[in-house]
């Protein structure tokens, strides 16, 4: 089944490291969605999240391959709906004080909250599944974003088994 | 006991641990304290080579026959981008080479110092790790994980590189590897054999089978799994097929031998493997150049795959059977659990397919004469490196290799120019036989320039070129694909008997078959490199051949009409 793919890394937190492990997934072509790379609770230790578009055994290829990388202490794939799978964005958009108040009303539907607020723009920030933050996104395209920044997804298998996802 | 020491003094003696007794390289400024500190440890044999590249082939050549990393030197910028190709080489044919490059330093790094590239960056790609080593206290240790990490389960290169300025930092030398070391096994569970049940399940494929094949690839040479192969072949009956790397692995005089697969295989070992029911696949990676279109390959077999490297398992064909493993390991587990059978009436089958071999050749002096007459020279004992392009297939295909490991080539990258470097190497890790380089006229002419470090170094490579005036495999593609418009495929040579004399050595050519004996005689007693070049036929082509992207079943067995206008 293809689908969006959770690949779960961790590794040592150097440059080095981060580049070796992405550059495989751009060498050996892998359809990738997003990337985010954030410290672990093991001091010296990066969780890399890479979102990939495909079935599982391209996924579990991905997971392979990684795991050959010196540096790379434990990969592992599954299903983005076997987890939780969340992203963070933050969006500009333009506040014209005519349409505020219609503002919030979408701000709050999307259980956004308004972090910055400056006489011509605020920054909303939200979080949530890809689609939930793309659509939250798409409800605030009628004020005029002005620009979004996004973190990429990062998740979580369920469990504690390595097999449903959880890294030792 | 401890004593201060350089970086450099270090490095040398790191190496010297390691068992490392030469390194092929070429000094320049940012390697320049390391050379200094060479003298001090006539341990270290150093060859110096015409070219990085031909450092990193020889190496690569060296790890190859001698079964243990081959190390390279090379300064930074230039002298480091020039080892990319030989790193590049050893990564697709998983051989163990480790590579150490100058730096500039550590202050200027990022600067665009001179002779500074990031060739960390650079070589990530092809490596099987690399390392900038930031602090001279890290150094004994980086060297150990290199060594380790070439060596240790799929084997590969690895890249240190050093900056100046670390190589001239003192640190304390503690005399010794330090006692536990925990790098990270890496390329594949080494030395475990696969998990019983699957071996178990293949056991009952290998019973159950009426067509089943071996196909055997440079896994078996790398794991030194020869005897086992031969004990399953013995015991099941069998026969076997050797990828390009994986010749030599199995005896082929042996009654089960059957040839090398692929775009250049035998007729009957191709039509073999479509007939088979089974194929139990030993340390190959099924390349393209293997199975032809994939969609196509083997379509009524099941196939047991048996690596080291886990990401190679169904890769490129659906194994019923996958086992993840030292080969050797898993062969012998296998033969616990494998009755003995016969294949007589399915041997039988495949000796229908037979096709008398095609001519490859016109006039007098044949490929296949000019390497028996080096086989009956050298009773076969002698290790033959190729190049790459039509002399390869003829080398593959034509000499009888009995000795495992006795054929040495670039398989995966396909490297013209690596035959004379890498015989280098074969020839300093097998000092007591000949050791033949094969090239094309084209290929020779890549590397030509290590004939110097041949003579200053005293490595007795016996040099021959198969010279047809062409870059003869691409001429036969356009001969058969392109409406024989020869493009950028003619080469001129220079006078081969000249140049050897030039640099001080002997050199024959034979244009006709009656030279041939004499002169191969000839060379194989002169004790120093030699250089012979052979006069072949110009359009000689490789027969037969799966066409690009065509499957095992639909060989040309001989060469196009003519285009009725010329191109």
């Amino acid at each position: 089944v293809t689908g969006a793919q959770a690949v779960s890394v961790l590794l040592e937190d150097r440059l080095t490291t981060l580049n070796r492990a992405v550059g495989l997934i751009r060498r050996r072509n892998f359809p990738v969605r997003s990337l985010a790379v954030g410290p672990t609770g093991t001091p010296g230790l990066s969780r890399l999240t890479i979102m990939i578009h495909s079935d599982s055994d391209t996924a579990d290829r991905a997971v392979q391959h990684l795991q050959k990388i010196v540096g790379v202490h434990a990969a592992v794939a599954f299903p983005a709906g076997e987890g939780v799978a969340r992203e963070l964005a933050l969006v500009k958009v333009r506040a014209g004080r005519d349409r505020y108040s219609e503002l919030l009303d979408v701000v709050q539907l999307y259980n956004a909250s308004v972090v910055d607020d400056s006489p011509d723009a605020m920054i909303v920030e939200l979080s949530g599944s890809e689609a939930f933050v793309l659509s939250c996104i798409r409800a605030l395209e009628r004020f005029g974003v002005v620009e979004i920044a996004r973190s990429g997804t990062i998740a979580l298998g369920s469990g504690q088994d390595i097999h449903s996802g959880t890294l030792p | 006991m401890s004593e201060t020491l350089t970086g450099s003094q270090i490095l040398c003696q790191a190496l010297l641990e390691q068992g490392v007794e030469v390194l092929f390289g070429y000094p320049g400024g940012a390697i320049m304290p390391f050379y200094h500190a060479l003298p001090e440890y006539p341990g270290l044999r150093h060859v110096l080579v015409r070219h990085e590249q031909a450092a990193a082939h020889a190496a690569d050549g060296y790890a190859r026959a001698r079964g243990q990393a081959g190390v390279c030197v090379a300064t930074s910028g230039p002298g480091a981008t020039n080892l990319v190709t030989g790193l590049a080489t050893a990564h697709m044919d998983s051989t163990p080479v480790v590579a150490i490059t100058g730096q500039v330093s550590r202050a200027m790094i990022g600067r665009d110092a001179f002779q500074e590239t990031d060739i960390i960056g650079i070589t990530q790609p092809i490596t099987k790790h690399n390392r900038l080593v930031e602090q001279v206290d890290e150094l004994e240790e980086a060297v150990e994980e290199a060594f380790f990490v070439a060596q240790d389960g799929r084997p590969g290169p690895v890249l240190l590189d050093i900056p100046k300025d670390v190589q001239n930092a003192k640190a304390e030398w503690a005399g010794g590897r330090s006692d536990s070391r925990t790098v990270q096994s890496s390329g594949g569970s080494g030395g475990s054999p696969a998990r019983v049940s699957g071996i178990e399940v293949a056991a009952r494929l290998i019973a159950d089978a009426q067509r089943p094949l071996i196909m055997a690839g440079h896994g078996i040479l790398l794991a030194g799994a020869h005897h086992e192969l031969l004990a399953l072949a013995e015991r099941t009956g069998i026969p076997v097929i050797t990828t390009l790397l994986g010749i030599s692995c199995f005896p082929e005089s042996h009654p089960l031998h059957l040839g090398m697969p692929g775009m250049h295989g035998e007729v009957h070992v191709n039509r073999a493997i479509q007939q088979a029911d089974l194929i139990i696949g030993l340390g190959l990676r099924f390349d393209d150049r293997v199975t032809g279109n994939l969609a196509a390959f083997a379509r009524g077999a099941k196939i047991i795959h048996v690596d080291l490297d886990p990401s190679e398992i169904g890769k490129n064909v659906p194994v019923t059977v996958g086992l993840v493993g030292d080969v050797r390991e898993t062969l012998h587990a296998m033969l616990r659990s494998v009755s003995p059978r016969h294949c007589e009436d399915w041997r039988a089958e495949i000796a229908g397919f037979v096709r008398p071999r095609q001519e490859s050749f016109r006039g007098g002096l044949s490929p296949e004469l000019i390497l028996e007459s080096i086989e009956q020279e050298s009773d076969g004992r002698c290790t033959i490196v190729s190049d790459v392009g039509q002399h390869q297939m003829w080398v593959a295909k034509l000499f009888r290799y009995q000795r495992p490991n006795s054929h040495i080539t670039s398989g995966g990258l396909g490297t013209m120019g690596f035959a004379v470097p890498a015989a280098m190497g074969v020839t300093l890790a097998r000092p007591d036989e000949p050791v033949w380089a094969i090239s094309g006229d084209g290929g020779f002419q890549m590397n030509m320039q290590e004939i110097a470090t041949m003579v200053q170094e005293r490595i007795p490579v016996k040099m021959a070129i198969f010279n047809n005036g062409y870059l003869g495999m691409v001429r036969q593609w356009q001969q058969f694909f392109h409406g024989r418009r020869y493009s950028a495929t003619p080469i001129w040579s220079p006078d081969y008997v000249r140049l050897a004399e030039a640099y001080g050595i002997r050199g024959w050519r034979v244009e006709s078959s009656d030279q041939l004996m004499p002169a191969v005689r000839e060379a194989s007693v002169e004790p120093g490199p030699v250089l012979l070049e052979f006069m072949i036929e110009q359009e000689a082509n490789v027969f037969p051949m799966i066409p690009p992207g065509g499957s095992l079943s639909e060989p040309i067995e001989r060469e196009p009409a003519p285009p009725l206008v010329p191109a």
